[in-house]
């Protein structure tokens, strides 16, 4: 690998199609990094007693993938030394067990891409215009994060 | 008078907005943009707008309500995006320019 082509590069990606964490882990790695942090987000199989069928995602697009940068440039001040963050997130139709959203990020030591990573999904959960309907037997209920920063208890 | 071959699309004005009175009362055409529960209670995805230059986000949200009442229901939990850039519900005044989006945001879950 040229070396000088391993700049910092964001690799953001809204899709339909099965998540693969291979794809997503082999996007991040460099060979000035000793690790790659990840997170998998997948669909329980259960809310509050209730059976999960599958999870139905929809996304403001072009926004959402606005917000994912906005996250990728805040994780970068944050974490200097952060080389490569990768985020994909699937829409549409997830079954059980399925990944919902994968997060990899590479840095020279394992501290900031762990902390990043956590950052990352914590940050997302806040800010980029997903939703997600979850289906049970019979009913769908429209989930919304706690992380959502304009509702709040107070209201 | 739509351009032939133009697909027919509703354009409902808001009050203020006189019908080809686009110059005295300053309206834009905006493009409206509705996602999950905003969607499902308005009974569409998208629709084009005319509503005053400048407006308050609320008043903007009660436009909208007169044309789809059934938003009602949410007033509490959405906020606009408004060229992408996300705006609560209140008194902040918008300054809006032909072809600007505005999207029904209603509290996310991504992840």
């Amino acid at each position: 690998m040229d070396e000088s082509e391993d700049v910092p590069k964001d690799f953001i990606k809204l899709k339909s199609e099965k998540l693969s964490v291979d794809e997503v882990s082999e996007l991040v790695i460099s060979p000035c990094c000793g690790a790659v942090s990840l997170f998998i987000g997948t669909t329980r199989n259960n809310f509050e007693g209730k059976k999960v069928i599958h999870l139905e995602y929809e996304a403001y697009m072009s926004m959402a993938e606005t917000e994912i940068k906005k996250i990728c440039r805040d994780v970068r001040q944050k974490w200097p030394s952060v080389k490569h963050i990768a985020v994909h997130h699937r829409l549409g139709v997830v079954p059980v067990t399925e990944a919902s959203v994968i997060i990899a990020i590479s840095s020279p030591h394992r501290a900031e891409s762990l902390e990043a990573v956590m950052y990352c999904i914590n940050t997302l959960k806040a800010s980029v215009p997903i939703w997600k309907k979850e289906i049970y037997e019979g009913e769908y209920s429209w989930k919304e994060n706690k992380e959502c920063f304009w509702t709040n208890t107070e209201k | 008078r739509r351009p032939p071959g133009r697909r027919r699309h509703r354009q409902p004005a808001a009050e203020g907005c006189p019908p080809g009175d686009g110059g005295s009362m300053r309206c834009q055409q905006v493009s409206v943009l509705y996602f999950a529960r905003s969607a499902e209670l308005a009974g569409l995805r998208c629709e084009t707008l005319s509503v005053p230059r400048q407006i308050t986000s609320l008043q903007l949200w009660e436009e909208i309500v007169k044309i789809h009442p059934r938003l009602a229901v949410i007033r509490d939990q959405v906020v606009f995006a408004v060229q992408q850039e996300y705006v609560l519900l209140g008194d902040q005044l918008l300054v809006l320019q032909p072809g600007d989006e505005v999207a029904i945001i209603p509290p996310i879950s991504g992840g």
